[in-house]
């Protein structure tokens, strides 16, 4: 609507759509929930044989060396053709800290597994007791000679059970004053020995993440990324930028579709107090569509968002909620069905997506915390 | 979030932004309940500055320029509460140099000498601009008969008016002397007025549409929407500014009340809405040229600007707290301008009525 594709975008669009539905299988398409690794993975790896798995990645290590506007190009195409959400801790996270912050031998050895499909990484930041107060974090990390022994636990691990590799927040300094400066970011095979992995389930019925206990694990010593005790600055240096890419607005414009096929199949698309309902929330996503096009705006102009990235994560994601909010409005009694919900314009998956984006305003810091980050960082508010 | 301005376009809000400055609370107080509520000496001010003809073609003597600096100059007039009718008087402008021969209204106009206004409400609702009960007759010398409510005629030589003629919705020019012509004017809490525009066989004079494919009105119409739109993200900002301030230096239980976290998300939410709105609005202005914007997009402006100004003002009332329900606390003032503002050309509510219809929100 307000960002209109130069020529060569154009073209590439073209391909990307021509490619993903001669090429995606119909069984893949359309899911609100991510497919487990049996089903998906071949789906990567085809993407990454076409090399499209990693449009912002340097050319160098096997990405695409995309501008932010071909990047954001991929992700509407692969939304628009309803393509699943890829596991993303490899993609979107270590692998641009490694780009950054990495060892040439980190990089030689774990880059072209992520590129490839061949390896599954894992986030470990959170803990029982360090959710919102990340910085409280207790996983130990004592160095040993060579190596590190960690011990403790992490939780909330997205597909810890399935992935072959973690990189983790570990406490390295007990001491140290502010806590941020006692903790090193490291990287931990989940197969070695004292590691083990129990799946959680949600509340939308998948298996989406994992808690992981850590008990005397030996992580050689080559496995810190950046220096000791600097892993609170590595974690956050690239939150701007993953902000931007999970706030795509392409996820809202397909939930307002959901809605208007599920309120006209109901009726209640009659109803002029719906109406008035749907109105203000295209209106809201409308203006998603603005406040993203001008993040992406001041982005190719080097200025970065800071914080104010934060107003996008909110905007976003409740906006995303109250629109799941009108789709069970629109589903009437048939709001709580498990599956899709059958109607003369093709099945409506109600309950599964109403419930997937609770998550929305949670991971990443909720939406609560983000409010803070504001207060303090953009607006100067005393503390 | 910074705005991807021009060093042009920076001045241009640099200077706005001291003419709205030269306003502020204090000014704009001292014009309530007088007539007209604001001084004609500083519209020729915004005359001179080229502001009034800031969306004339450089061919007819305007500045030529675009939404995004319309949007520039009325964004800092509502964070000042000027009362000068910059917004209105410069869509005029652009309407009256829309046809093959520009009116010759228009000069005098531009520089702030004389003051033309929409008047293209019928109802309080403004559902549908097309949908006229005021009827034009008489094709070389066209007379007009029907009744604009909600027009902003404080000061007004003149008015824009919209009727239904045999070849459909039209756009007229009406002088305040015309014969026929009736004003009833009541007051409003912000200070200015509003008034009921009676027309009875009155002379007016055909104002053609720039593209013969879109009506005038249309045009006009999307055209205050946005020019309204700007003044209340100025009117949010201006309220903004000074309710954060006032949560750095008022203390309760021996802190600044902006260090608690129930007040601190409150004004997160505050400045989440100015910034969706700002994005919109500029994303919009930057997106349509003047004459052909989409009617959708413009809705869309007005009523998340109508919505937001009137729950953002409502907010810093409660910030406040006690003193913010006085008549001698300036914050009060915001509220009035965002709740006159909001109201006009149709509501909050109104607009999403018509975005429900323009993108087939229907079954």
């Amino acid at each position: 609507m307000f960002h209109h594709d130069s020529p060569e975008e154009a073209a590439f669009r073209t391909e990307v759509r021509t490619w993903l539905e001669a090429n995606l299988p119909a069984t893949l398409r359309g899911r609100t929930n991510r497919p487990p690794p049996a089903e998906l993975m071949p789906w990567y790896r085809m993407l990454s044989r076409k090399g499209w798995i990693a449009p912002h990645w340097p050319k160098e290590h096997g990405g695409m060396g995309a501008s932010l506007n071909e990047q954001i190009v991929m992700t509407e195409e692969l939304a628009r053709v309803g393509a699943p959400q890829l596991p993303a801790q490899g993609l979107n996270h270590i692998g641009p800290i490694l780009i950054e912050f990495g060892t040439e031998a980190q990089k030689a050895k774990h880059l072209p597994p992520i590129i490839a499909g061949d390896v599954i990484w894992a986030q470990g930041y959170s803990e029982p007791g360090a959710g919102s107060d990340l910085a409280s974090l207790a996983t130990r990390a004592t160095l040993d000679g060579d190596r590190f022994v960690v011990g403790g636990q992490k939780i909330w691990t997205t597909w810890g059970h399935h992935s072959d590799w973690m990189f983790a927040l570990a406490r390295t300094d007990p001491q140290a004053q502010p806590r941020q400066a006692g903790i090193s970011f490291l990287l931990l095979d989940l197969h070695s020995p004292g590691v083990r992995v129990r799946p959680i389930r949600t509340i939308a019925g998948d298996d989406e993440f994992a808690e992981v206990f850590f008990d005397d694990v030996a992580v050689p010593a080559q496995n810190l990324v950046g220096k000791l005790n600097d892993g609170w600055r590595i974690a956050n240096a690239l939150l701007g930028h993953e902000r931007l890419g999970t706030s795509n607005p392409q996820f809202a414009l397909i939930a307002l579709e959901r809605i208007k096929t599920m309120a006209r199949a109901s009726g209640v698309m009659a109803d002029p107090a719906f109406r008035d309902r749907l109105a203000a929330a295209s209106i809201n996503v409308t203006a998603l569509l603005a406040l993203f096009n001008h993040a992406v705006e001041l982005t190719n102009r080097q200025r970065g968002l800071g914080p104010d990235s934060s107003i996008i994560k909110i905007f976003g994601s409740e906006l995303l909620q109250s629109l799941n909010d009108l789709l069970i409005e629109a589903a009437g009694s048939e709001a709580s069905m498990e599956n899709p919900v059958p109607t003369a314009f093709g099945a409506v998956d109600v309950s599964t997506s109403f419930l997937q984006v609770r998550r929305a305003t949670i991971y990443g810091g909720s939406s609560e915390i983000q409010r803070n980050i504001i207060a303090r960082r953009v607006l100067n508010l005393p503390q | 979030m910074d705005l991807n301005l021009t060093s042009e376009q920076s001045l241009l809000r640099e200077a706005a932004a001291k003419f709205g400055a030269a306003a502020g609370p204090k000014v704009a107080r001292g014009w309530r309940g007088r007539e007209p509520g604001f001084a004609p000496a500083r519209l020729r001010q915004a005359g001179e500055l080229g502001w009034l003809g800031i969306l004339v073609p450089d061919a007819a003597d305007g500045s030529g320029l675009g939404l995004t600096e319309l949007a520039l100059v009325l964004e800092q007039a509502g964070r000042g509460l000027a009362c000068e009718p910059l917004g209105l008087a410069a869509v005029a402008a652009a309407a009256l140099a829309q046809g093959h021969a520009p009116h010759p209204m228009l000069q005098r106009a531009m520089r702030g000498e004389a003051l033309v206004v929409p008047a293209l409400q019928e109802s309080t609702h403004a559902d549908d601009p097309l949908a006229l009960r005021t009827r034009a007759t008489g094709d070389r010398a066209p007379r007009l008969t029907g009744t604009k409510v909600s027009v902003c005629a404080g000061g007004a030589d003149g008015f824009l008016v919209s009727a239904g003629s045999a070849d459909g919705a039209e756009l007229y020019y009406v002088s305040r002397d015309a014969l026929g012509v009736h004003l009833k004017t009541a007051s409003t809490v912000e200070g200015r007025s509003l008034a009921t525009l009676k027309l009875k066989d009155t002379p007016a004079d055909l104002v053609p549409p720039r593209q013969s494919s879109r009506s005038a009105v249309e045009a006009l119409t999307d055209l205050c929407l946005i020019a309204v739109s700007a003044e209340l993200l100025g009117v949010m900002a201006g309220a903004q500014e000074l309710t954060f301030e006032y949560l750095r230096i008022r203390k309760q239980f021996g802190k600044p009340i902006g260090s608690f976290q129930a007040l601190q998300h409150k004004a997160v939410d505050i400045y989440i809405k100015i910034e969706t709105t700002r994005s919109l609005l500029y994303q919009v202005a930057a997106a349509n040229d003047p004459y052909r914007i989409d009617p959708a997009q413009a809705v869309a402006v007005k009523a998340k600007a109508s919505e937001d100004a009137l729950s953002v003002t409502q907010a810093c009332i409660q910030l406040h707290g006690a003193i913010g329900f006085t008549d001698e606390h300036d914050i009060g003032l915001y509220l009035k301008r965002a709740l006159l503002l909001s109201s006009l050309f149709g509501n909050a509510a109104a607009q999403r009525r018509r975005y429900a219809d323009i993108a087939e929100l229907t079954m």
